[in-house]
C-alpha cells in the first residue's frame, strides 16, 4: 500500500442508500414465527409486512442498487510518516523477521542429558531408600507402583523387598520419563531468556512436583502416603542439574531458516560441492 | 450534487431522526455497533441469570429459587450466551472489522446485511416474550426449561407442556437464519472484495479466520433449523420424529442437535482466536510466527470440527468402535489448535512486548485457553469422559474455553478496537483493575467447579444435601462472582466513561499494521477517501518502514 | 505520497479477480440449503423401515407413469432446468423473445410439478389416509416433500416476478447475470429432487423383505 490513485469518478463515492424494508422484512418474518405460538392473525400481519418491506427491498436493488453520494468526511486521515531506519533488528545483525531462537541443541544432545539425569537420579533416590528405609529397592518399587495395581496392599517390608517385575517396570518407566524430558529439555532450553541452569534445575522441577503431588493425592493416595516429599524434590532437582548442566554445556547448532531452500530441503546440489 | 449532501447541521440532531439514521442503516459499522451493543445487553442478562443460580447453589439446601425458575435460568443462560452474546459480538465485530481490513467500502450484500441483524434481534426478543407468553397469552407465561440443547424426547408436548419450547425453537431459526445469511454475505464479501493487492495469502488472518468461520456456519446452521423443524411438527402437526412409542428415536435429535452443536463452538470460538492473532503481534512488535501454518490450522480445524460431535453422546452407549473413532477425531482437533498457541508463543518470544490491557487479556486468553484445551482432552478420552460426564467438570471445562478464552479475547478486542470505533481511548488503569479482578474472579468461579465435579456434583441440579461434601467448592464457586461482579462494573464504567471522557485516540493509537488504521476514528461512512491498494500482509508497516518493506520477504 | 530515498519499489499490486458478489452469494446459499436438505433426508433414511404401524410407503406410493403421479411430475421438473437454461442462453444472445418463451415453458412446467404434487398429496391424504400424525413414514414424507415442494413454490413465484418484468419490458439483457442466478437456484431445486425422488421413491420404496 504505497501508492493509492485518485478515485476514478469524478462525482464522488457512492453508498447504498438506507432502507428500512430489510428491517421490516425480518419483522414480519419474525411475526409468522409468533403466530405459530399466539394467533393466526398475528401470522397474517407478519406476511404482510414481510411482503411490504420485499417490495421496499426489491425497489432498493432493482435493476441497479440505488446509492446516495457519500457524505464528505470532516476529517482526513492523518498521512503516515514514513520512518526509515527506526527497525530494530532482533540479535545482532539479523532480520527482525528472524525466528527465534536462532541456534538450538542437537535432539540427541537432550536425549543424552535425560538418559544421564535419570542415571544419576536413580542412584540418589535408592540412595535415599538405602537411608531411610535400609532398602535400595524401595525406590525402585513405589516408582513402579504408578503403573502396577496393588501398591496400596503392599506392606513396608514388601515395598523394600527386590521384586523383579518392579525393577523392570521401574527401569522403563524411568527411561522413558528421562529421556523424553531430556527432549524437551533440549528444545526448551534455549529459548529461556535469563538463566537457563536455575529454570531446568529449580523451577521446572519445583513444578512438576506440585503437579505430582496434587494428582497423586487425588489419583492415587495411597501411594502418596508412601512418598517423602522432601526426598522426592530433592531427587528431580537432581536430575535437573545433571540434565541441565548436560544440555547447556553441549554445543548448539544454528536453525536452518537462514539456509537456501534447496539446501533445507537436502537436495544434493553442486551448491555445496564447488563444482558447476 | 449539493442537492445529495445532507443540510449543514447546525445544533443537534434530533432523536427521531437519529434513530431512523440507526433502524434503516446498512452501514457495516452502524449494523456492527448495532450487534455489539446488543450483545453486551445480553450478556448482563445471561450474566445475571448465571449469578441467580449461583445464589441459589452457594449453599447446600439454599431455597433463592423454585426448581422450576432454576430450569428456565439454566436454559436461558445457555442458550442466550451461546445465540445472544458469542454469535451476534462475533458476526458484530466481523461486521465492523472485515471491510476495513481487506480494504472494501461495505460488505457484498448491505441490505441482506441489515435483514441479518434484524433477524437477530426480533428473534432475541421473540425467546425473552417467553417469559410472559410461554403458556400462551392468557396464562401465567414461563421461559423454555429444557437445556440449551432441548433433548428430545423431553422436550416433545408430552413432557413439556405450553409453549415455552416453541419459542424456543422459533427464536433461534429466526436468529439462526439471520447467521446463516450472513455467513453467506461474508463470503462473498471476502472472496470478491478485496482491495487491490491483497491476495489471499496477504489478508489479515482475522479475515482468514472469519472466513472459515462462516463456512462452518453455512454447514453447521442449517442442520439446527432442520432439526428444530422436525421438532416443531412434533410439537404443532403430532408428527411422531422423536416419539418413541410410534418408532422416533431419541438420538436422532442428539445426533442432529450436535452436528450443529460442536461446530457451533468453534464458530464461537474461531473469531476468539482471530482477534488474538491480530492483537500479539502489535503488541510484540513482531510480525506473527508462520503465517501460512496459522491459515492451515484454521482450515483444518473447519473441517476436524465436523467430525467431533459424538463425543458429547460418549455415555449414550453407542457402539464401542464408534465411541474410539470419534474420541480420536477429537484429540486430532488438538493439533491445528496446539500449532496456534506455538505460533502465539513463538510471537511473542523475542518481541519487544508491551503489556497494555489488549495484550494483558491476549495473554489471559493463552494461558487460560490452554487450561480449558487441556481438560478438553481429558473429556476426548471415553473412560474419563464416563467418569465426569454431565457433571460440573464438564461446566468447568468449557467455561474455561468460552470465557476463559472467548470472553477474554472478546475484552482484549473492545480495548484494541474501541479507540477505532469512538475515536477515544479507554482509560488503561480501568482496565488493568479490570482484566485482574476478572481473572482472579473467573478462575475462583470455574477452577473449583473442576473440584466439585470430581466430586461427583452432576449439573443441573438446583440444589444438594449438605453431607455430600460440595458445600465449600460450590461456596467458593459462588463468591468468585462477586469478583467478577465488581471487574464488569469497572467495564461498564470504563465504557460510559471512555466514551464521552477518553483521551483522542488518533488514526492509529497502537502504531498497528492493517489498513483499518489507516482512516479515520471513527471510520466515515464510506470507510477509505481512496482504495487502497498492498503490497504485503501489514500495509501500515510498508508504509512506514519503505527502507525494510514486508513484501521483500513474502 | 513522499517516501523516504532508501524507498524500494514494491512488485505492481494486481486488481483482485473479478468473481461477481452474486454468483458467491448464490452458491453459498445453496451449499446451505444442501445443509439443510441433507439433514431432512439423513432424517428419512434413519426412519426407513422403522414403522411400528402402516400404512407403508409401500401401500401407498405410486411410482408409475401415468399422468399427475409423481414419475410424471419429475419429468416435467427435470425437463425445466432444460427450459431455462435455454431461456438464459437466449437472453445472453440478446433475443428477448425467446427468452419469455422459454421462461415462460420454465414456469409452467413448474407449475404442472406442483399440481401434480398436489393431487399426489390429496390422494395420499383422502384415499390412503396417511398424514403427518399417522405415523414415522408420514412425518418423514410430508416433511422432506413438503420442503422441496416449498422450495418449488418460492423458485416459482421469482420465476413469475421475473417473467411479469420481462413481459412489462423491465428485464433487458443488460440483467442477464441477476437473472441467471435466478436459473441457478432453480437448477439446484431441480437437482435435489433427483436425491428427493430416489431416497423417497425407490429406495425407501423397496418391497420388505
Amino acid at each position: 500500500m504505497n501508492s493509492i490513485p485518485p478515485n476514478e469518478k469524478t462525482h464522488g463515492i457512492e453508498l447504498p442508500q438506507p432502507t428500512a424494508g430489510p428491517m421490516i422484512c425480518a419483522f414480519g418474518f419474525t411475526l409468522m414465527a409468533a403466530g405459530i405460538v399466539t394467533n393466526w392473525i398475528v401470522a397474517v400481519v407478519g406476511l404482510t409486512a414481510l411482503l411490504a418491506g420485499a417490495v421496499d427491498w426489491f425497489r432498493n436493488a432493482n435493476p441497479d442498487s440505488l446509492e446516495m453520494v457519500a457524505p464528505p468526511a470532516r476529517e482526513k486521515p492523518t498521512p503516515i510518516v514514513p520512518r526509515p531506519g527506526s527497525v530494530d533488528h532482533l540479535l545482532g545483525d539479523s532480520s527482525h523477521r528472524a525466528r527465534i531462537p536462532m541456534e538450538i541443541h542437537r535432539y540427541r544432545d537432550g536425549m543424552i542429558g535425560g538418559a544421564i539425569g535419570g542415571v544419576v537420579m536413580a542412584i540418589f533416590a535408592s540412595l535415599w531408600g538405602l537411608i531411610a528405609h535400609g532398602s535400595l529397592w524401595y525406590a525402585v518399587n513405589l516408582l513402579a507402583g504408578t503403573l502396577r495395581s496393588g501398591v496400596a496392599d503392599l506392606s513396608m517390608e514388601e515395598l523394600a523387598a527386590f521384586s523383579t517385575e518392579g525393577l523392570i517396570v521401574g527401569i522403563i518407566i524411568q527411561a522413558v520419563m528421562a529421556i523424553t524430558v531430556g527432549l524437551l529439555y533440549g528444545v526448551v532450553l534455549p529459548l529461556v531468556p535469563r538463566a537457563p541452569l536455575v529454570f531446568a534445575a529449580i523451577i521446572v522441577p519445583l513444578m512438576w512436583s506440585g503437579l505430582t503431588w496434587a494428582a497423586v493425592s487425588v489419583v492415587n493416595p495411597a501411594l502418596g502416603d508412601h512418598v517423602e516429599w522432601i526426598w522426592f524434590i530433592a531427587s528431580q532437582v537432581v536430575y535437573g542439574v545433571t540434565t541441565g548442566w548436560w544440555i547447556i554445556r553441549s554445543e548448539k547448532i544454528g536453525t536452518m531458516q537462514n539456509w537456501h531452500y534447496v539446501d533445507r530441503i537436502g537436495l544434493e546440489t553442486q551448491r555445496t560441492g564447488g563444482n558447476s | 450534487m449539493s442537492a445529495l449532501q445532507p443540510p449543514a447541521a447546525a445544533g443537534p440532531v434530533p432523536f427521531l431522526s437519529r434513530l431512523h439514521e440507526w433502524v434503516a442503516t446498512v452501514d457495516h459499522k452502524k449494523l456492527g455497533t448495532m450487534y455489539i451493543v446488543c450483545g453486551i445487553i445480553y450478556l448482563i442478562v445471561a450474566g445475571l441469570e448465571a449469578t441467580m443460580m449461583r445464589w441459589q447453589l452457594a449453599w447446600s439446601g439454599m431455597e433463592v429459587l423454585t426448581p422450576a425458575e432454576f430450569n428456565r435460568l439454566f436454559t436461558m443462560h445457555g442458550t442466550t450466551m451461546v445465540f445472544f452474546v458469542g454469535m451476534p459480538i462475533l458476526l458484530g465485530s466481523a461486521n465492523y472489522l472485515v471491510p476495513l481490513m481487506i480494504g472494501a467500502r461495505d460488505l457484498a450484500f448491505p441490505r441482506l446485511n441489515a435483514f441479518s441483524f434484524w433477524l437477530f434481534f426480533f428473534g432475541s426478543l421473540l425467546l425473552y416474550f417467553s417469559y410472559f407468553g410461554g403458556q400462551g397469552l392468557y396464562g401465567m407465561g414461563s421461559a423454555p426449561d429444557v437445556g440449551w440443547f432441548a433433548y428430545a424426547p423431553l422436550t416433545e408436548r408430552t413432557f413439556s407442556r405450553g409453549h415455552s419450547t416453541d419459542y424456543w425453537i422459533l427464536g433461534i431459526f429466526v436468529a439462526g437464519i439471520g447467521s446463516t445469511a450472513t455467513a453467506v454475505n461474508f463470503i462473498a464479501t471476502i472472496l470478491g472484495m478485496r482491495c487491490r493487492g491483497m491476495s489471499l495469502m496477504k489478508m489479515p488472518l482475522l479475515a482468514w479466520i472469519m472466513l472459515v468461520d462462516c463456512v462452518l456456519i453455512l454447514v453447521a446452521l442449517p442442520p439446527l433449523a432442520a432439526a428444530q423443524i422436525l421438532l416443531l411438527f412434533d410439537r404443532q402437526l403430532g408428527a411422531h420424529f422423536f416419539d418413541t412409542q410410534a418408532g422416533g428415536s431419541a438420538l436422532l435429535w442428539q445426533n442432529l442437535f450436535w452436528f450443529f452443536g460442536h461446530p457451533e463452538v468453534y464458530i464461537l470460538i474461531l473469531p476468539g482466536f482471530a482477534f488474538v492473532t491480530e492483537i500479539i503481534p502489535v503488541f510484540s512488535r513482531k510480525v506473527i510466527f508462520g503465517y501460512p501454518l496459522m491459515v492451515a490450522a484454521t482450515v483444518a480445524i473447519g473441517f476436524i470440527s465436523v467430525g467431533v460431535w459424538v463425543h458429547h453422546m460418549f455415555v449414550v452407549g453407542l457402539s464401542p468402535m464408534l465411541n474410539a473413532i470419534f474420541m480420536g477425531s477429537t484429540m486430532l482437533v488438538g493439533v491445528p489448535t496446539g500449532i496456534k498457541m506455538f505460533n502465539w508463543v513463538a510471537t511473542m518470544i523475542g518481541g519487544r512486548i508491551r503489556f497494555d490491557t489488549p495484550m494483558l487479556y491476549a495473554t489471559g486468553f493463552l494461558c487460560q485457553f490452554l487450561l480449558g484445551g487441556l481438560t478438553g482432552i481429558f473429556l476426548a478420552t471415553v473412560p474419563f469422559d464416563w467418569q465426569v460426564s454431565d457433571s460440573y467438570f464438564v461446566v468447568g471445562h468449557f467455561h474455561y474455553v468460552l470465557f476463559g478464552g472467548l470472553v477474554f479475547a472478546i475484552f482484549a478486542a473492545v480495548y484494541y478496537w474501541f479507540p477505532k470505533v469512538s475515536g477515544r481511548m479507554m482509560n488503561e488503569t480501568l482496565g488493568k483493575w479490570q482484566f485482574w479482578l476478572l481473572v482472579i474472579g473467573f478462575n475462583i468461579t470455574f477452577g473449583a467447579m473442576h473440584v466439585s465435579g470430581f466430586l461427583g456434583m452432576p449439573r443441573r441440579v438446583y440444589t444438594y444435601h449438605a453431607d455430600r461434601g460440595w458445600d465449600f467448592w460450590n461456596l467458593l464457586t459462588s463468591l468468585g462472582v462477586i469478583v467478577q461482579i465488581l471487574g464488569f462494573s469497572l467495564f461498564a464504567l470504563n465504557l460510559v466513561h471512555s466514551l464521552f471522557r477518553g483521551r483522542k485516540a488518533g488514526d492509529d493509537p497502537w502504531d498497528a499494521w492493517t489498513l483499518e488504521w489507516s482512516t479515520t476514528s471513527p471510520p466515515p461512512p464510506h470507510n477509505f477517501d481512496e482504495d487502497p491498494i498492498v503490497h504485503s500482509r501489514r500495509p501500515l508497516w510498508d508504509l512506514k518502514h519503505p527502507d525494510d518493506p514486508d513484501w521483500k520477504y513474502e | 505520497m513522499t517516501t523516504a530515498p532508501a524507498a524500494l519499489a514494491p512488485p505492481e499490486a494486481l486488481p483482485q479477480d473479478g468473481i461477481v458478489n452474486g454468483k458467491i452469494g448464490i452458491a453459498c446459499m445453496i451449499i446451505s440449503e444442501i445443509a439443510f436438505f441433507g439433514t431432512l433426508i439423513a432424517a428419512y433414511l434413519f426412519y426407513i423401515g422403522r414403522d411400528i404401524n402402516g400404512p407403508y410407503p409401500q401401500d401407498v406410493l405410486d411410482v408409475s407413469i401415468a399422468p399427475l403421479k409423481v414419475l410424471f411430475n419429475s419429468i416435467f421438473l427435470l425437463i425445466s432446468s432444460v427450459w431455462i437454461w435455454l431461456a438464459i442462453r437466449s437472453m445472453r444472445r440478446g433475443r428477448m423473445g425467446a427468452f419469455v418463451f422459454w421462461w415462460a415453458l420454465t414456469v409452467l412446467c413448474g407449475a404442472e410439478f406442483l399440481v401434480g404434487t398436489g393431487f399426489e398429496w390429496y390422494g395420499m391424504i383422502v384415499d390412503d389416509g396417511v398424514w403427518m400424525g399417522t405415523n414415522l413414514f408420514g412425518s418423514c414424507f410430508y416433511t422432506l416433500v413438503g420442503f422441496h415442494a416449498f422450495h418449488v413454490t418460492m423458485g416459482l413465484l421469482v420465476l413469475t416476478l421475473v417473467l411479469v418484468l420481462a413481459l412489462l419490458g423491465h428485464v433487458t439483457p443488460r440483467n442477464v447475470e441477476k437473472v441467471d442466478l435466478v436459473s441457478w437456484y432453480w437448477h439446484f431445486v431441480d437437482g435435489i429432487w433427483i436425491i428427493v425422488f430416489f431416497v423417497v421413491y425407490i429406495f425407501g420404496n423397496m418391497p420388505v423383505s
